[in-house]
């Protein structure tokens, strides 16, 4: 399956007040594309997508925190996968798109695309919610049940390689990202985030 | 670390209003460690490598949370990229609590590189720095620093070395 593709499913069923955190790369883009929202927090760099979104979702427990990552990516810091199980949270959604490869960095293949499977890196790391889906439709399901009940839940999607043509260049850089983030938090929380003058002192 | 000064990085913590923790555990920090993991005043993740715990700090931030992270000395190395990549490029406060080991006194030859890499690291990645060596010096100048790093919205460090790691 595409990961556009995937993407879109997933756009379609995702609530508008969900929090996407996504790693920097194609994913960012093509998801900036289907669903563009102050909501998203895009552009996390390698191998932090699920550590931004650990700590997201501790800070915030009861909004649901997706997480869009890269097989590469994730790669990097494997031991983010124990040490969120360990927190238990019950509002993460973990999506890998698993497309085998280095997509973001030349193409070359991932060791995902050989023996290893991080589903069950997952499982093995205290996921007990975790699935490997290579189907749009399996996707669909997994997805939906994930973004409607508490827990946290790991799907790898195995997706092919290659984007769609012509998507829109993101033009945000890190700050604005920021800015543009936390006041959308600050704005559905009531809470104060952006500190320029730090007045608890 | 004596009573005095886990004490005193305590209440620095409590009064600056830090509320997240997230650490690697750290021979040179465990009693603080320990007391912070079981302190309700702060949210607390322990954390694998660094790296994931300047993530999580960074996560823990844009969450309305305000976040210390408690690494050993070598650590800084390990968060140096993220740091570089989440904090530097985003402009993402922190406050960095570390055991400066190497410095001049520290009479273990495994910790003699540090003193090469922990305050020109700092100064490479911008990440202004203070280093305190007196017991009641710790909590005004945790205080100080969080206060900036919050406002400044970049990370500030705060070493700790002579009577308040030994």
């Amino acid at each position: 399956m595409k990961r556009y593709e995937v993407l879109k499913l997933l756009a379609a069923s995702i609530a508008e007040d969900t929090i996407v955190v996504g790693n920097v790369g194609p994913i960012s883009r093509e998801w900036s594309t289907v669903r563009p929202s102050d909501a998203n927090l895009l552009q996390v760099n390698l191998g932090l997508c699920s550590a931004v979104g650990l700590g997201l979702a501790r800070a915030l427990p009861h909004r649901k925190i997706v997480l869009l990552d890269g097989d590469g990516n994730l790669l990097m810091n494997l031991a983010s996968l124990a040490d969120a199980a360990n927190q238990a949270p019950p509002n993460i959604v973990h999506i890998v798109l698993d497309n085998g490869a280095y997509e973001g960095g030349g193409g070359l293949p991932s060791v995902t695309s050989l023996k290893t499977s991080l589903g069950e890196i997952a499982r093995g790391a205290g996921i007990e919610r975790s699935s490997t889906v290579d189907a749009l439709e399996d996707f669909d399901v997994a997805a939906r049940e994930a973004l409607g009940a508490p827990g946290h839940w790991f799907i790898a999607a195995k997706v092919e390689t290659g984007s769609v043509p012509d998507l829109p260049t993101q033009t945000m850089d890190g700050p604005e990202a920021k800015y543009r983030f936390a006041r959308y938090v600050e704005r559905t929380e009531g809470i104060q985030i952006l500190r320029p003058r730090y007045t608890h002192i | 670390m004596q009573k005095e000064a886990v004490d005193a990085v305590v209440g620095g913590l409590t009064t600056a209003g830090v509320n997240f923790i997230s650490l690697l555990p750290d021979s040179d920090f465990s009693q603080l460690q320990r007391r912070v993991g079981n302190d309700p005043a702060f949210e607390y993740v322990p954390v694998s490598t660094e790296s994931i715990g300047v993530g999580v700090c960074a996560g823990a931030w844009f969450g309305g949370k305000l976040p210390a992270l408690l690494i050993p000395t070598s650590g800084l190395l390990v968060a140096s990229w993220p740091l570089t990549s989440i904090n530097m490029a985003w402009g993402v406060p922190l406050l960095l609590l570390i055991p400066y080991r190497g410095d001049i006194g520290d009479a273990f030859w495994m910790m003699g590189p540090y003193k090469q890499t922990t305050e020109p690291l700092l100064n490479v990645l911008q990440i202004p720095h203070t280093v305190i060596s007196k017991v009641e010096e710790i909590s005004g100048a945790i205080v100080d620093a969080f206060g900036s790093a919050i406002s400044w919205q970049r990370p500030v460090a705060v070493l700790l070395t002579g009577e308040t790691i030994k």
